[in-house]
Order: structure tokens, then C-alpha cells, then sequence
């Protein structure tokens, strides 16, 4: 693998479950040393996209490239180098914790036991229960353990957090940061954007098997609006509205979203009838990410 | 009660629907055992001194009461049934009772599926109901099909009946028994667990009692005992039957005041910690220690089934070696009693290899359930490749084989050995180790299934009912020799014979090396935990 070639490349992957395509020609890029957030709605294709980078399903079409191998033929070599957290992780009922932690770590090469020990002590892991005794959130923290005290360069995780308490969440983001601070690149998918915002160098967002939007936090905060709510003096005409978008009226309330760079043109469209109050909040990524996700509720709608 | 039970009908419909096919194994292993009996009592002992014979070797060894209590009467062939299978034939029973209970209990629970059931319009007790409903069905079925099927070939009237519902009754009771150590256990195996122990602790105290001939009292305190006592075929007792009734009927009002105490997925027994550090560091190791209990389980049910089949061994060829008419027959045929002692044993190894088929396709089908409860992703996200993981679990399950046929064998041969009738140890423990290539050509049909074709999961059984099938019913039934030959039990020399071919064994294991090879290929080239 050469230096500047992505960790993670694939290019129109297509995965079929009978007649379903679960990925329509996905494009994603993750580069060396950055954690890449992985961002899309229930079933957009999050699961099945990892399950393909990880060798567990077969594309049915594109190139898919890992490490600089095969993800499908390179099993061993790339397994070696990387560590997964399952969204949804399932332990056997009768083997505590602590016991699953060595299995996983020891498939993998070995453990740092001195991570591995504080890492269970940060995340106020219990290694001695049995897998069936877990609640959610305590199973999470066994696969988290399992992948963040292993040296792997590529960190898998599906939906790591889902089941974890804020604090917990916190601790999870903190050895997260000292993982990429060692050089690890990380490939972390979630539904939720807060959890992804704060660490993630780039993002590409999914929908329909497909990347609908991709690149950093400032590029995203580009194509996000701007959200206005004014009190005015009199009702607006819609004739003057049509720069903005979203645009709830009730009375002389106005709520709306702006383009980035269209705030200027808004203000001189609402000043004739007279602001006696105005908010406008910065873009965030939240509105931009809702936006992708209705698109699609528009789009059936319009089908 | 009323609110306390509403939606257990469709709960029930539902589950049964689901279910039934669990119910398969124990009806027809209750059946093929109480309808082998009657069809087999005549050919082995045709005449009435056979018959006495049999009597005075069963009389003469405590040790065989142990498993299948007193014999009553063993000189008509309904006699040697209710001997041969009340026992055993209650035991599967309560056994498969046991198991439908705590699954559709405990085993729901600890799944989540309960919850999701338990948050809609179904009453507390609901749930329970819909277990022991089920519990009590299977039961009936298990009787009411032994009965039929019993009768069909050649079974007494009453006699059938009554022995068939001592397996019922014997179920109710395993199903009143789950009932209460569902509401126990600190989850669904511990609850399984204590039930089944409890069981099998009053199954060898009723055949300790009734070895050493033990005060009549510690018969009445046994509920096991109470459906010996029902003497089929002897004295035709139908009343014991009620004890059974009532004292189902207790454990189940018992279990029902526990379970309306109960927090949910919480049994009265909390469960130990577990270790802080694990062991197993290998897919060969997880694959052992997943298997653990089942491999110790069925590695004790082995060594008694050595004991059964063992002592059957010599009983019979001391019979055939004293018999005149016996010698007679065997003086018009080409046969010498070596051949036929020879083929009797290779036939008890190849039930032996059959039920060893069973535990071994369990053992593979486990890797399917380990995928769908997606505990296989992990592992095969680790530098773990597939043939690894899969080979691990095929080598446990072959390993298996062979180490419960050979404890089998072992026993076997310690007593067919000491009835000097020319069958040697070695013959015999040899015999033992030839069938082990069947049984995993057997085996290599679930390898097959489970690696290619995991949708059709239960084709994994096809090997194991083919076998039975032909090695039990088919040469009963007149079948073609060609036939016959389809199963692979079939191809097992009898080494203890005076001729024999290796050929047929060699082709038989070729043909489970493909299997297995297919299965492997398959297992390495399709997708992970989807249908």
C-alpha cells in the first residue's frame, strides 16, 4: 500500500439481498490517520457496507479496495491490521465478558494488557458476568474493550455507542481521540450526527445505498443553511419569500432556512416589513442531515 | 385468572406452530424404541425357552434393572416391551417436556422475544400457560403415536395403551417438574439443568430400589416408580396414572404461585461470576467450550448406552449359544454362529453410531446458530479465517464421533469379550472404530448443509433418518439390498465375521469427504448471517 493510497476505497459497489439493492454503486474514500464519520438513516446500507469492507458478504459489483487488499480474498492479511465493533454485539450467554475480550483479542494477535485492563476500569466494565447477563449498553462495552485494546491501524465500528450512557459516551470519545492520536484511522457509522461531529475529520453521508453527500466538517457546513426565525411588524407577501426555503408563517412569526451565502439577500427581503426580532442561528449539520434524509421522503413521494 | 390468561390461545397456536417440529425427535424416538421391541421380541426369542432364558439373565443381574427397572414378565412380547422402553420411553418423554417448557419460558426470556410478547395484551400468567399447554401436548403426542404405531406392528391392546400413556403421564410430570424450575433458575440452562437432574436422580433411585429390592415405601415416594407399578402387560394397573395427574397438577399450582412472584428474566437463584480472564484462545478452543455440556452429557449417555447395548449383547448370544433350535437353523444355512453373532454386533455398534450421528449434526448445526445470533461476525473479523472456524467446529463434532463410539465400543466389548462366544475385545472394540467412518459420512451431510445450503438447515437431519430408516425399518420391510445400501451404516465391515470387505467402507468415506468438501467450499464462498 502506498502512502497516499485511501485505506478504504470503493468505487460503484452494488449489493444485491435477492432483488433488493441494499448498495446502488457506493463511492466511499477514507484516508490514512483520519476518523471518517459514516452517517445515514436506519437501512440506508451503514451494516452492509462494513459487512462487505470486512469480508463477510460479497459484492456483487464494484471495486472495493482495504488496506490495499482484497477485503473478500485478503481475509488473514487485513484482518490482522484491523479491529470491528459490531453494531448489535451478541455474546455467548454462558462465557463472562472477560473471557470473550481474550477470545477476540487473541484471534486477533494478542492484547495490550495494560489497556486492556484500563480500559475495562474507565468503561466500569464488570468482566465477570456472563454474556446473557449484560444489558446492551455493557455487551457494547466488551466489543469496544475487545477492539480499542488491541494496536489494530483500522478501527471498524458500527454504531459503537448505541446502548451507552452519556458518560460512557464520553469515555468512549476520549479513547477514540488517543486511538487516532496513535495513528489509527477510523471508520465510525452512526445514525446520530452529535456523536460523529466531535471527532470525525471527514464524513460521507449515506442514503439508499448510495454516498449522497461527502467531505469535511467545514465543506458540509457549506452546503448547510442558515435557520432565521424574525418577528415582523406586518405579514410578508410569499412573492417576497421565495429566496428563502422551509418558510413557516404563523401570523408574523417567520421560521426558514437560508442558504450559506443568501443571508444578505434574505435580510433585505424581510426589512420592508419591519423585524422586531430576529434570530439566526449558524449552519448546522443537523439541518443539512435532515435535509438528505427528507430529500428521500420527497423523493418517494414524488415516485 | 381470567385477566391473568387472556391471549394464551393465539400465543398457544402460534407457538405450536413453531414449535411441532422440536416435538419430532422425541415422538419418534419414543416410538421407534416401544414398536422396535415388539417387532424385534419375536425374532430373537421364538420359543418359550428362549423366553424363560431371558427372564433368568434379566432376573439374574441387578445391574440392567438399573436402567430399565424390574421385569415383570418377560415371557410375551408386549412384556418385554413395557420391560424394555416404560423407563426409557417415559424418560424421552419428560426429557423433551422439559426442554419445550423452559424454551418457551426461560429460554424466551433470555432472548427477548418474552419481552416483547410480555409488553402486549398478554396476561402474567399467559405465557406460562402456553408452555405447559405445550409441554402436555407433546406429551400426548409422544403417547398417542408410540401407541399407534405399536399396535400397527403387532402391539397388544391394552397393554400398548397403557405403556404408551406411562410416556404421557411420565411427560406431564417432566412438564409440572420445568414448570416450577423455569420460575428457579437464574436462566434458561440452569432451569433446564436442575429439572433434568432432578429427573434423572429419581430415575436411577426407582431402578436402585427396585435392584436391591428395597422397602416397598421408597417405591411410593419415587413418582417414577408409580408408572413401573402400573405393570403393563402383567397386571394392567391404570390408577397409578392418577398419582401422576395429581401431582402434575400440584407442581403446576406451585409453579404458577412462583411465577406470579417472579420479576421477569429473574429466576430465585442468582447465577456464579464467571471468570475475569478467559481461556480460550482459539477457534478450536471456543468451539470446545461452547460444547462442553453437551460433549460431557452425551459422553455419560454413551458409556450407559455401552452398559444396555453391552449386556443385550451377551444376554442374546448366550441365548443363541444354548438354543437347539437355534443350532439347528444354523446347521441348515451356510451361516456359523460367528457370522451371525458377527452381524448382531456390527447392527448394535450401528445404533450406537446412529444416535452418535445425532449428537455430532447437533454439534455442526450449532455453527448455523452461532451465525444467525451473529457471534460468528466477530470472529471471522479477526485474522480467524473461515475454513478455521468452520473446520474447528467439524473437527469437534468428528472428534466427537469417535470418542463416543469408542467409549461406547469399550463397554460394549468388555461384555461381549467375557460371553465366549469367539468375539475377541479387539473384534469388538474394532467393530466400534469401523463404524466411525459412517457415522461421519453421516455427519459430513450436515458439514454439507450447514457450509452451502444453510437455508435448508434441516437437511442437515437427512443423513441421520436416512440411516435409521433403513438400518431399522428397512429390512423389515423386505427392502432391496441396493436400497439398504444407501445408507452408509450399510458399508460397515463386520470385522468379527468370517468374511468382509474394507470396499464399500472406502467409497462410503470418499463419498463424506466430498460432502465435507462441498460443505467447506460453500461455507468459505457465500455471505455471513443472511438466509
Amino acid at each position: 500500500m502506498s502512502e497516499n493510497e485511501p485505506v478504504i476505497e470503493t468505487r460503484g459497489l452494488v449489493k444485491l439481498f435477492g432483488k433488493f439493492r441494499a448498495l446502488d454503486g457506493l463511492d466511499l474514500s477514507v484516508t490514512q490517520g483520519e476518523v471518517h464519520g459514516f452517517l445515514g438513516p436506519n437501512g440506508a446500507g451503514k451494516s452492509t457496507t462494513i459487512r462487505v469492507l470486512l469480508g463477510l458478504l460479497n459484492a456483487n459489483g464494484g471495486t472495493v479496495r482495504l488496506l490495499g487488499g482484497d477485503p473478500w480474498k485478503d481475509v488473514v492479511e487485513l484482518h490482522k491490521r484491523l479491529a470491528y465493533v459490531p453494531g448489535d454485539v451478541s455474546l455467548w450467554p454462558s462465557m463472562s465478558g472477560g473471557e470473550a475480550i481474550d477470545l477476540l483479542g487473541s484471534l486477533r494477535g494478542g492484547l495490550d494488557d495494560a489497556r486492556r485492563a484500563e480500559l475495562i476500569e474507565r468503561f466500569e466494565l464488570d468482566p465477570t458476568k456472563r454474556g446473557r447477563q449484560y444489558s446492551k449498553g455493557n455487551r457494547q462495552k466488551v466489543a469496544i474493550v475487545a477492539a480499542l485494546a488491541s494496536n489494530a491501524e483500522l478501527l471498524v465500528l458500527d454504531e459503537p455507542t448505541s446502548g451507552l450512557d452519556p458518560l460512557m459516551e464520553n469515555v468512549f470519545q476520549e479513547v477514540l481521540g488517543e486511538a487516532k492520536d496513535r495513528g489509527a484511522t477510523v471508520l465510525l457509522s452512526s445514525h446520530i450526527l452529535s456523536e460523529v461531529e466531535i471527532l470525525a475529520d471527514r464524513l460521507s453521508i449515506i442514503r439508499s445505498g448510495k454516498i449522497v453527500e461527502t467531505g469535511t466538517l467545514a465543506q458540509m457546513r457549506g452546503k448547510a443553511r442558515t435557520s432565521v426565525h424574525a418577528t415582523l411588524a406586518r405579514v410578508p407577501a410569499a412573492a417576497d419569500l421565495t429566496g428563502l426555503h422551509d418558510v413557516h408563517l404563523n401570523g408574523n412569526t417567520l421560521a426558514a432556512t437560508v442558504d450559506a451565502g443568501g443571508i444578505g439577500a434574505a435580510m433585505s427581503a424581510l426589512a420592508p416589513y419591519g423585524i422586531d426580532a430576529l434570530t439566526v442561528a449558524p449552519p448546522s449539520l443537523e439541518s443539512l442531515f435532515l435535509r438528505l434524509y427528507e430529500n428521500e421522503d420527497d423523493a418517494a413521494a414524488t415516485r | 385468572m381470567s385477566t391473568a390468561t387472556v391471549g394464551a390461545p393465539r400465543l398457544l397456536r402460534t407457538s405450536i406452530r413453531h414449535e411441532a417440529r422440536s416435538f419430532a425427535p422425541w415422538i419418534g424416538i419414543a416410538t421407534v424404541l416401544s414398536a422396535s421391541s415388539v417387532l424385534v421380541y419375536p425374532w430373537v426369542f421364538p420359543t418359550q425357552a428362549d423366553r424363560d432364558g431371558l427372564a433368568t439373565l434379566v432376573g439374574a443381574n441387578p445391574a440392567i434393572g438399573l436402567i430399565f427397572g424390574p421385569a415383570f414378565d418377560v415371557s410375551t412380547a408386549d412384556g418385554f416391551n413395557a420391560w424394555r422402553t416404560l423407563a426409557l420411553g417415559g424418560l424421552l418423554t419428560a426429557l423433551g417436556a422439559i426442554f419445550v417448557v423452559t424454551k418457551a419460558t426461560r429460554g424466551q426470556e433470555d432472548s427477548g422475544q418474552a419481552e416483547l410478547l410480555a409488553s402486549g395484551v398478554l396476561g402474567r400468567s399467559s405465557r406460562l400457560l402456553t408452555a405447559v399447554a405445550m409441554g402436555m401436548i407433546m406429551s400426548v403426542m409422544v403417547g398417542l403415536v408410540a401407541a399407534l404405531v405399536t399396535l400397527a406392528c403387532g402391539g397388544g391392546l391394552e397393554a400398548t395403551f397403557l405403556l404408551c400413556a406411562t410416556y404421557t403421564a411420565t411427560g406431564w410430570m417432566g412438564t409440572g417438574l420445568a414448570a416450577v424450575t423455569s420460575q428457579l433458575g437464574a436462566e434458561a440452562r440452569a432451569s433446564s439443568s436442575m429439572a433434568v437432574g432432578t429427573f434423572g436422580v429419581l430415575f436411577i433411585l426407582r431402578g436402585f430400589a427396585y435392584s436391591v429390592q428395597a422397602p416397598e415405601w421408597t417405591l411410593w415416594i419415587n413418582p417414577l416408580a408409580w408408572m413401573t407399578e402400573t405393570k403393563p402387560a402383567v397386571e394392567n394397573h391404570w390408577w397409578p396414572l392418577f398419582l401422576a395427574v395429581g401431582l402434575t397438577a400440584i407442581m403446576l399450582a406451585v409453579a404458577f404461585v412462583l411465577q406470579a412472584r417472579r420479576d421477569f428474566g429473574q429466576g430465585a437463584i442468582a447465577p456464579s461470576p464467571g471468570p475475569a480472564r478467559g481461556r480460550a484462545r482459539s477457534p478450536l478452543a471456543l468451539a470446545l467450550s461452547l460444547n462442553r455440556g453437551s460433549l460431557i452429557a452425551w459422553g455419560i449417555g454413551f458409556a450407559v448406552l455401552g452398559v444396555v447395548f453391552g449386556y443385550f449383547t451377551t444376554a442374546i448370544t448366550d441365548l443363541l449359544a444354548d438354543d437347539e433350535g437355534i443350532a439347528k437353523v444354523l446347521a441348515a444355512s451356510a451361516q456359523t454362529p460367528a457370522d451371525i453373532f458377527g452381524a448382531f454386533l456390527a447392527t448394535i455398534l450401528s445404533l450406537v453410531g446412529i444416535i452418535c450421528s445425532i449428537a455430532c449434526v447437533q454439534m455442526v448445526l450449532r455453527v448455523r446458530k452461532e451465525e444467525m445470533e451473529d457471534r460468528v461476525e466477530p470472529i471471522i473479523a479477526t485474522p480467524t479465517t473461515r475454513p478455521r472456524y468452520y473446520g474447528s467446529n467439524v473437527l469437534v463434532a468428528l472428534g466427537a464421533a469417535a470418542v463416543f463410539l469408542t467409549i461406547a465400543g469399550v463397554i460394549v466389548a468388555s461384555f461381549a469379550s467375557g460371553a465366549g462366544i469367539g468375539i475377541s475385545f479387539g473384534q469388538a472394540l474394532t467393530q466400534a472404530l469401523v463404524t466411525v467412518p459412517a457415522v461421519w459420512t453421516i455427519v459430513a451431510i450436515a458439514v454439507l448443509v450447514v457450509g452451502a445450503r444453510p437455508k435448508f438447515a434441516i437437511a442437515a437431519w437427512a443423513g441421520v433418518l436416512i440411516s435409521f430408516g433403513l438400518t431399522l425399518l428397512g429390512p423389515t420391510f423386505g427392502l432391496d439390498d441396493w436400497v439398504l445400501a444407501i445408507s452408509p451404516l450399510y458399508h460397515v465391515p463386520h470385522v468379527a465375521t468370517s468374511s468382509y470387505t474394507w470396499g464399500g467402507l472406502a467409497v462410503v468415506t470418499a463419498v463424506g469427504a466430498l460432502f465435507a468438501a462441498i460443505g467447506f467450499a460453500g461455507f468459505r464462498r457465500r455471505d455471513l448471517a443472511t438466509t
